[in-house]
């Protein structure tokens, strides 16, 4: 399965939305903490000898948290960066092009961003100065700022089936359910004790949302009755820094954590880990599932590796 | 039992206007209500929430900070919304009152973010709260009943130093009065000793009198030497104040800087109390991968991710004010801001979730597969024996691909590549059409508010109070139902942000 070395410690991986073969890693130097980043186009190629193809990278004055690929172009991707701005590449267009735009309007580290795959023309960032912001990519300054956290806000995903709703994870320990109609939040509750480090919306079933936290928990939530998780997955050894429901499979999910391992999980089951992957060195810190090839998966952590491998298989087998 | 009458309201209590009742009724009964709490107000939570809020130590701190501990304890919106009405005076105009407030706030705010951050339960968070801050309040009687002392002893010596300068004046004088008498007595120069006597006396007068003076000068040393150690004293404790203060605001940005999630609260053991039915996984053991040379774990307390050696170091480094050397200089600015996006070359492909999903469009369907199919057929072709198995899977996507009507895109294929010009996103599929009749039907009021709370936002995005007023504004006049996105696009053109 093929590997790929980044310079830097890796952040985040996302597959495109367009293409099969091709992913974007976000990667920032000195464990994100002060230095560079950089941002990797990798293709997959059937090549066994050279895997992986870098169509492009871009570096950056500070790290790069979180990518995004546009819905509506196929080469456009939104890079978060730690400095506070938001850029836009276009891997279609020369290097020296690039970034096509830089939006400078967080006063703090960007942390995630999160594309409409309804609407396709407008995205999200979600920043430590507690505000999460909405843009479109033709205009220069965010469309809305939802400002109700009290503390840095480390995700906001859109929910797959309604076009104008999206929730936010927050290390104020709350999740806010927002919809872009209204001036504020629709509902907020506390998933975890402690800071929720990232939610994700489940595929199949609107309502359904999975949160994880700190606290080394995984809980998946029906928001029409949230005062109970449908799902609690214990099981990781420290905080659990990312969790995506499967976009082909309506109970499985798959999540990355600081005990160095991408566990799969099926949350309908009394015994919900499905597998479990210790490939990586150091914090896993990204996971991502294909959209477009079922059971695909790709992680990414500080241990400066990105993998990508099929469900069921060894990510380290060659 | 909470009271079912408000069950009716649907959450929605925030709305002051009557009429809106019905259409909050309807609009409720659409699809997009799902993501509202529709669960009635628990009034044991208010009135817990009420107790807390009317808390004097709480009065003073920042609004988002009660609102997000309220929030933590699992109120509802609308719970916290009504605690907020029902306590007096609660608004954060409060804070900006009175010269007196001013201090306590800023006592209060670190000292409350101190106790609240921990994820305490609330009576301690409280208790620590009145813990510290009384400590302040009593250093501060303390230092006016040390004054009151210093005064009150200042002027007891000072009547005490005068009632035994004057008694011994006053020997003085008797002695010499009757030593002249005596040397009178004795003696027969009169004119001579008259002279002498008077000359003794007034010099005995003037010693006295300097004397007295000098008393005097020591009672005022004395005083002022006991203000200025009133006065240092006062000051010492303002510095310490904001040492106190300047210590809580760096240990906060570095904890927000290096990342809250890693340390934060790694000290907290979770309980995780099974009470209700629900699935759990097993607790596996799990013990500590071994790790490669280039990164050992730092000794680590139990319950905290060990972090890599190295990271240990880069975060040594940043505390001392060192820059790591590998950082280099890079410019990674736009070179042209207005740099248009390429034309796409692929129409956007449905999402496997997608597949049977109904859609009343009026947009064309979108027979574009084409170009994607021509594209993996010949990466497939490349390939000689051993497809990967990423790529075998294809066939089956695609074939679902092509039966799907695309969700709202107007997009060009590349066969006709069309110029890029912003098209107005369409809107949803439409499944109740109460709710897209709800949804378009124009409210002035709506834009009003789109731009004051753009403009509060804008405007103030480090003053959360502010953002929080405005945003408690309007939600109080609460007309949010009926705008749709196109809404919001339209009043921000208005706006003309930038």
């Amino acid at each position: 399965m093929p590997v790929f070395k980044t310079p830097f410690n890796g952040y985040s991986v996302k597959f495109s939305p367009f293409y099969e073969d091709r992913l974007a890693v976000a990667t920032a130097q000195n464990f994100g903490i002060l230095g560079n980043g950089r941002l990797h186009v990798l293709s997959l190629s059937p090549n066994p000898s050279q895997p992986f193809t870098e169509i492009a990278a871009y570096d950056t004055a500070d790290g790069v948290y979180d990518v995004a690929w546009s819905e509506s172009h196929d080469s456009l991707l939104v890079a978060a960066v730690a400095d506070g701005s938001v850029k836009l590449y276009d891997t279609a267009l020369p290097p020296t092009s690039n970034p096509i735009r830089s939006l400078r309007e967080h006063t703090r580290e960007v942390h995630s961003a999160d594309y409409n795959p309804l609407r396709r023309d407008s995205f999200l960032t979600s920043s430590w100065d507690d505000t999460v912001k909405l843009w479109t990519l033709d205009r220069p300054s965010s469309l809305r700022t939802f400002k109700e956290h009290s503390y840095c806000v480390y995700s906001a995903v859109w929910n797959p089936r309604h076009a104008d709703v999206f929730a936010s994870a927050s290390g104020d320990c709350t999740l806010r359910v927002w919809d872009v109609r209204e001036p504020s939040s629709t509902m907020v509750f506390p998933p975890h004790e402690l800071e929720v480090l990232t939610c994700d919306w489940n595929k199949y079933d609107d309502c359904i949302i999975a949160t994880a936290s700190v606290d080394k928990s995984i809980k998946v939530w029906d928001v029409r009755s949230f005062r109970v998780p449908i799902a609690v997955m214990n099981g990781h050894g420290y905080a659990v820094r990312k969790v995506r429901f499967s976009p082909h499979v309506r109970n499985l999910m798959v999540s990355c954590s600081y005990d160095m391992t991408v566990c799969v999980w099926d949350f309908m089951v009394e015994d919900a880990l499905v597998s479990r992957y210790d490939h990586h060195t150091e914090f896993a810190v990204g996971v991502d599932m294909s959209v477009l090839v079922e059971g695909l998966m790709a992680s990414t952590g500080w241990d400066e590796l990105v993998y990508v491998w099929q469900h069921g298989t060894d990510p380290r087998a060659p | 039992m909470p009271p079912q009458n408000t069950g009716a309201e649907f959450g929605k209590l925030t709305n002051v206007d009557q009429q809106d009742a019905g259409e909050d009724a309807s609009k409720q009964s659409s699809k997009a209500s799902v993501f509202v709490n529709t669960e009635p107000m628990r009034e044991e939570q208010v009135q817990n929430a009420v107790k807390f809020l009317s808390h004097p130590k709480v009065r003073g701190s920042p609004v988002i900070y009660r609102r997000n501990f309220l929030e933590k304890k699992g109120l509802t919106k609308e719970e916290i919304d009504e605690a907020f009405r029902r306590v007096p005076d609660s608004q954060p105009s409060e804070q900006t009152a009175g010269a007196n407030q001013a201090n306590t706030p800023d006592i209060q705010r670190p000292a409350q973010s101190q106790a609240l951050q921990p994820g305490v339960s609330g009576s301690a968070g409280v208790t620590t709260l009145s813990r510290t801050s009384s400590r302040y309040s009593f250093h501060w009687s303390h230092a006016l009943v040390a004054v009151g002392f210093l005064v009150v002893s200042g002027a007891g010596t000072a009547i005490l130093i005068k009632k035994s300068i004057l008694p011994r004046l006053k020997s003085w004088i008797r002695k010499i009065v009757l030593e002249e008498e005596y040397n009178q007595l004795e003696s027969t120069d009169s004119k001579p000793t008259v002279v002498e006597e008077a000359s003794k006396a007034a010099k005995a007068a003037a010693a006295a009198a300097v004397e007295l003076a000098k008393a005097n000068q020591e009672i005022l040393t004395c005083r002022n030497e006991e203000k200025r150690y009133f006065l240092d004293a006062v000051s010492l404790l303002n510095q310490q104040m904001q040492e106190m203060k300047l210590m809580t605001n760096e240990i906060r940005r570095l904890e927000a800087s290096s990342g809250a999630s890693y340390s934060r609260r790694e000290d907290y053991q979770v309980n995780q109390t099974s009470s209700k039915p629900f699935i759990v996984n097993g607790k596996r053991d799990y013990g500590l991968h071994s790790v490669t040379s280039s990164s050992q774990p730092a000794s680590v307390e139990p319950s905290s991710a060990p972090h890599p050696k190295s990271y240990m170091e880069i975060m040594a480094m940043i505390q001392r004010g060192e820059k790591p050397s590998n950082i280099r200089d890079i410019d990674d600015s736009p070179p042209n801001p207005n740099q248009q996006p390429s034309n796409p070359r692929l129409a956007p492909r449905a999402k496997p979730w997608e597949v049977g999903q109904v859609q009343h469009n009026s947009t064309p369907v979108f027979q574009s597969q084409v170009n994607g199919k021509d594209l993996n057929s010949s990466v497939l072709d490349n390939s000689d024996n051993a497809v990967p198995r990423w790529q075998a899977k294809n066939a089956r996507i695609r074939e679902i691909d092509n039966g799907v009507e695309n969700n709202g895109y107007n997009a060009a294929s590349s066969q006709q590549p069309i110029k890029r010009t912003w098209v107005p996103p369409q809107p949803p599929p439409v499944v109740m059409s109460e709710a897209a009749e709800a949804i378009r039907r124009p409210k002035p009021l709506v834009q009003k508010e789109q731009i004051l709370d753009d403009q509060s936002v804008h405007h103030s995005s480090d003053i959360s109070d502010k953002v929080m007023e405005s945003s408690e504004l309007s939600k109080s006049e609460g007309q949010m139902e009926g705008s749709s996105t196109n809404a919001v696009l339209g009043s921000a053109e208005i706006l003309e942000e930038s």
